[in-house]
């Protein structure tokens, strides 16, 4: 236990200071070629006729793929779900003959060179219907809007709505009733490794797949649905690490089909490699606009709530459809108690680009509604902000607000808002607007009431987590499981967490760099701030029986009951007999040893019993869905002059069960806020309203916070309230760390200079225009 | 093609190329010099960041063909080779500068330069000299700390 909460070497830290040489980027194969994809320029067109027959002729090109060429059954991209999923919409081709949003693939080319691809994408002709074009989602619910898809009238694709409790009853209980409009934009998750593939098909039909992804198995299932072949016939490689995922790695680009199918064609493996650009165009966080009517007792109860929530899903439905739910549920139906609740959700298809899985994965849109709306709440009845969502919060043994038999057995919320408070010295908050001259400083925070370890409660989405582990002859460890590391350290907390139960040292035990979907247990991708918890639930199981297994043999050289042996440090040590002991790796070497073992007392002959590789295998769903809160503390500073606002210091109070890794978990914190911040202040992927073309295309236009202007002083606070279900008492973390920074950056703002934006981001012209300056 | 003559980390490479190739294509793919990233391909993100004479550039906004006769140090030349690191590698492996870690070689040859420049800089001066790289996961705490623990070292 000694090792939980401390921080280990990150085991994959030496690699990556001296080149990080195990990327999916760095990737190549014999007989490579290199594929490209054309792209429309139009936002919404019928083709009526491609002509590659230039391309063809071009030395170096060794096939050309049309739309007409690929399978017809329609997919959802999405990786964490059944491939026919009914929560999800099925409305995606490899390439269609009707484009929906600018830079939709409609060919592509494989070559012996990236030069000649791109030579060679130039030469196809591609002759357009351009159609007519809406990029406004309530503009697309009107009738005579023009229709995406043949099967979502009024372009909605899907049309959640849910509840309890009686809302006009609700509303008529309460002495106030607030209403807001909330506004979100487009955002990516800028990985800062591009999305990469290489696939590869043999003659036999068995394709081998490289994928710069955030789930293992999802590759295999959407890409062998896509395909319409069996599952066995593709076999994806993990790569040890991913450049960065946050949720824009969670569902099959078009690259991965496009290159098999350029595979298939050609009999050589297939490299496609998107620039910036293009990774601008793939994924996003869906705007959302948020309707929201509270109603409230003169003491702050709430009475009743009804929320209406307008997604934007692009061309496709993609995460769109799930996206909503989480949005709402966890989002504002079920963040505090409220007996009267509705909420409608809508995901709506525009010409936009389509939507991806961004982390947070429509909380931090529903966040910035509901704790902005909370804010405004207590200040106009004069209430105090931190009792106010005390009493309407839930409470540590309450029943879990969404799953059936669970309760919140560890759920500190209480303890994060006073431990927050305190650190932050939120006691000195001044009334809005009283500072003096032209910068002003204000204070703010916001909460994340109920979070998830994983999506237990939604129908669909995959939770489990498989992990092996064997022991090695000189004394160490090798664990091998489809989770991915996409940079949250997966590698180092569940080498950690096997290491402290197998009573290992951290550098004993390695991940298994090539695990693939042929040799590991079936993985949930690394998302919904879930591997803490559920892959380190795996590797303790795992580790489990591998120590099990390892004291029996041990117990019979010793000629002793395994009951009174323990490891400790890399040493089986027996209890009253602190003197008597033998290494792991004597151990080991015994289990695999041959009939007659030569030792320092000569040869001597081994046991049927002993024998036999020590190897633990675990391959479980977590029964719980436990819930971290958290809540974050920010200090502003906003210029009145330029509007420009400065985030001076943060206080982020986060229950996350048990502490694994520190430096880890603080990692997460930082980086959360990095996100968060951009979220709140800067960050905006634009797009032309004509033509639908992207306008911050690079990371010279895409503004996100560099050094220069993230905050100095970013403290963290990790509330220890020990999930009985997680891996020593863990539960999870990553997501509402980029959850709350915008409301609370916002509330601090009003708090600044007594102005309140309702639309992300909060720019300086913004600030200004609301302080009627502009 | 052409044939040119880079001075890489110490070594002299020859290397045939096509006129129009950046220096970062043709450490990449010509020389399989990996641990200078690619990210943006258009000087906005700093994971290809490399030093030419001594001062950072991102090798994706400069023509192979121009640092022909220039000494060029990539992340494969910090250190002794082996286990010996440079003490910028030592310490962002000890604050836990390093997430997913692609952006950390282009910061480390950042860092390298200011190191080389300025004794012991103050958080502004660390600040200053890394804006130009691009960190999606660290929020940059921790490589500001392992930037100030480097220094330190140094300066003894």
């Amino acid at each position: 236990m000694s090792l939980i909460g401390k921080s280990p070497v990150r085991p994959d830290a030496f690699d990556k200071v001296t080149g990080g040489k195990d990327f999916p980027v760095n990737i190549k194969v014999p007989r490579m070629l290199h594929g490209k994809l054309l792209r429309s320029p139009y936002p919404h067109a019928r083709i009526l006729s491609i002509d590659t027959s230039a391309a063809e002729k071009l030395p170096g090109v060794k096939a050309v793929l049309v739309p007409s060429e690929v399978p017809t059954r329609k997919f959802t991209p999405v990786y964490f779900v059944p491939a026919n999923a009914g929560s999800m919409v099925q409305d995606m081709l490899i390439m269609s003959d009707t484009v929906r949003f600018a830079g939709q693939p409609v060919a592509a080319v494989a070559a012996t060179s990236l030069r000649i691809a791109e030579q060679a994408i130039e030469l196809i002709e591609v002759e357009y219907e351009e159609l007519p074009t809406v990029f406004d989602p309530e503009e697309a619910m009107q009738p005579g809007a023009p229709q995406l898809h043949e099967h979502a009238a009024n372009n909605v694709a899907v049309n959640p709505v849910m509840g309890f409790g009686d809302l006009d009853k609700g509303f008529a209980e309460a002495d106030h009733i607030f209403e807001g409009v909330y506004n979100s934009h487009r955002v990516h998750t800028c990985y800062m490794e591009p999305r990469v593939c290489i696939v590869d098909c043999d003659r036999q039909g068995n394709f081998t797949v490289y994928s710069s992804t955030q789930h293992l198995f999802g590759v295999r299932e959407k890409l062998a649905y896509a395909l319409e072949i069996p599952e066995s016939k593709v076999r994806v490689i993990k790569a040890p690490y991913i450049g960065g995922g946050f949720g824009g790695k969670l569902d099959i680009g078009y690259i991965e089909p496009v290159a098999a199918l350029l595979s298939k064609k050609t009999g050589r493996p297939v490299r496609i490699e998107l620039t910036r650009y293009e990774d601008f165009i793939s994924t996003t966080r869906n705007p959302i606009k948020v309707y929201l009517k509270t109603g409230v007792k003169k003491d702050g109860t709430f009475t009743a709530r009804h929320a209406r929530s307008i997604l934007d899903t692009g061309a496709h439905a993609t995460h769109g459809a799930e996206v909503i739910n989480v949005h709402g549920v966890f989002g504002l139906l079920m963040t505090y108690r409220c007996p009267n609740s509705k909420w409608e959700g809508y995901t709506v298809y525009t010409n936009n680009m389509i939507g991806g899985g961004y982390r947070g994965y429509g909380s931090p849109q529903a966040c910035f509604a509901a704790e902005s709306q909370i804010d405004e709440i207590c200040e106009q009845l004069k209430l105090d902000p931190i009792e106010f969502r005390r009493k309407n919060a839930w409470h540590q043994g309450e029943p879990h607000p969404m799953v059936q038999g669970l309760n919140l057995d560890s759920y500190a919320f209480d303890e994060c808002l006073q431990s927050g408070a305190e650190r932050f010295g939120w006691s000195k908050r001044q009334k809005p607007n009283s500072g003096k001259g032209v910068k002003k400083r204000g204070m703010g925070f916001a909460c994340q009431p109920l979070w998830v370890s994983g999506c237990i409660g939604f129908p669909d989405i995959y939770e489990h987590s498989g992990a092996i582990i064997k022991l090695n002859r000189d004394g160490t460890a090798d664990i091998a499981t489809a989770t991915m590391d996409i940079g949250s350290g997966q590698i180092t907390t569940l080498c950690q967490i096997a290491a402290a139960e197998l009573g290992l040292p951290m550098e004993s035990v390695h991940m298994v760099q090539n695990a693939d979907t042929t040799t590991v247990p079936v993985d949930a991708p690394t998302h919904a701030s879930r591997t803490t918890y559920s892959s380190g639930n795996a590797v303790q199981a795992a580790a489990r029986i591998v120590r099990e297994r390892l004291l029996k043999v041990a117990g019979i050289m010793l000629d002793i009951n395994p009951d009174q042996l323990s490891v400790v440090d890399g040493k089986v040590l027996i209890k009253g007999a602190p003197k008597r002991t033998l290494s792991v790796a004597e151990v080991v070497t015994r289990a695999e040893s041959p009939f007659v073992q030569h030792g320092p007392n000569g040869p001597a002959p081994t046991t049927l019993e002993e024998k036999g590789t020590i190897i633990g295998v675990a391959s479980l769903a977590p029964k719980a869905n436990p819930s971290p809160v958290s809540v974050e503390f920010v200090e502003v500073e906003v210029d009145t002059e330029t509007g420009e606002v400065q985030v001076l210091r943060v206080v982020y109070a986060h229950d996350l069960g048990k502490l694994i890794h520190r430096n880890g978990a603080e990692g997460q914190v930082e980086g959360g806020f990095q996100q968060g911040m951009g979220y709140a202040l800067m960050e905006n992927l634009q797009f032309d309203p004509v033509s639908g073309a992207c306008l911050t295309g690079d990371f010279l236009d895409y503004k996100m916070p560099t050094a220069m202007e993230m905050p100095r002083d970013i403290q963290s606070i990790f509330i220890e309230s020990n999930e009985p279900s997680g891996p020593f008492g863990a539960k999870s973390l990553s997501e509402p760390c980029i959850t709350v920074p915008a409301p609370a950056i916002a509330n601090a703002i009003y708090n600044a200079v007594g102005v309140r934006i309702r639309e992300l981001p909060i720019t300086p012209e913004k600030i200004l225009a609301a302080l009627g300056k502009l | 093609m052409k044939t040119i003559q880079l001075l890489i980390n110490g070594a002299t490479h020859e290397v045939s190329i096509e006129a129009d190739e950046t220096l970062l294509q043709v450490l990449r793919n010509r020389l399989d010099l990996i641990g200078t990233k690619k990210g943006c391909d258009s000087g906005g993100c700093g994971c290809c960041s490399i030093q030419v004479d001594g001062k950072v550039v991102y090798s994706c906004m400069m023509y192979a063909v121009g640092a022909a006769g220039k000494a060029i140090t990539t992340i494969e030349g910090l250190g002794n080779g082996g286990t010996n690191l440079d003490p910028l590698q030592q310490a962002f492996i000890e604050a836990g500068a390093v997430q997913c870690g692609y952006c950390t070689c282009g910061i480390i040859m950042n860092a390298s330069e200011l190191l080389a420049t300025t004794k012991n800089p103050d958080e502004d001066q660390i600040r200053h000299a890394i804006a130009g790289n691009l960190c999606r996961c660290t929020g940059y705490t921790k490589i500001v700390d392992a930037i100030k623990l480097a220094a330190t070292r140094i300066a003894g």
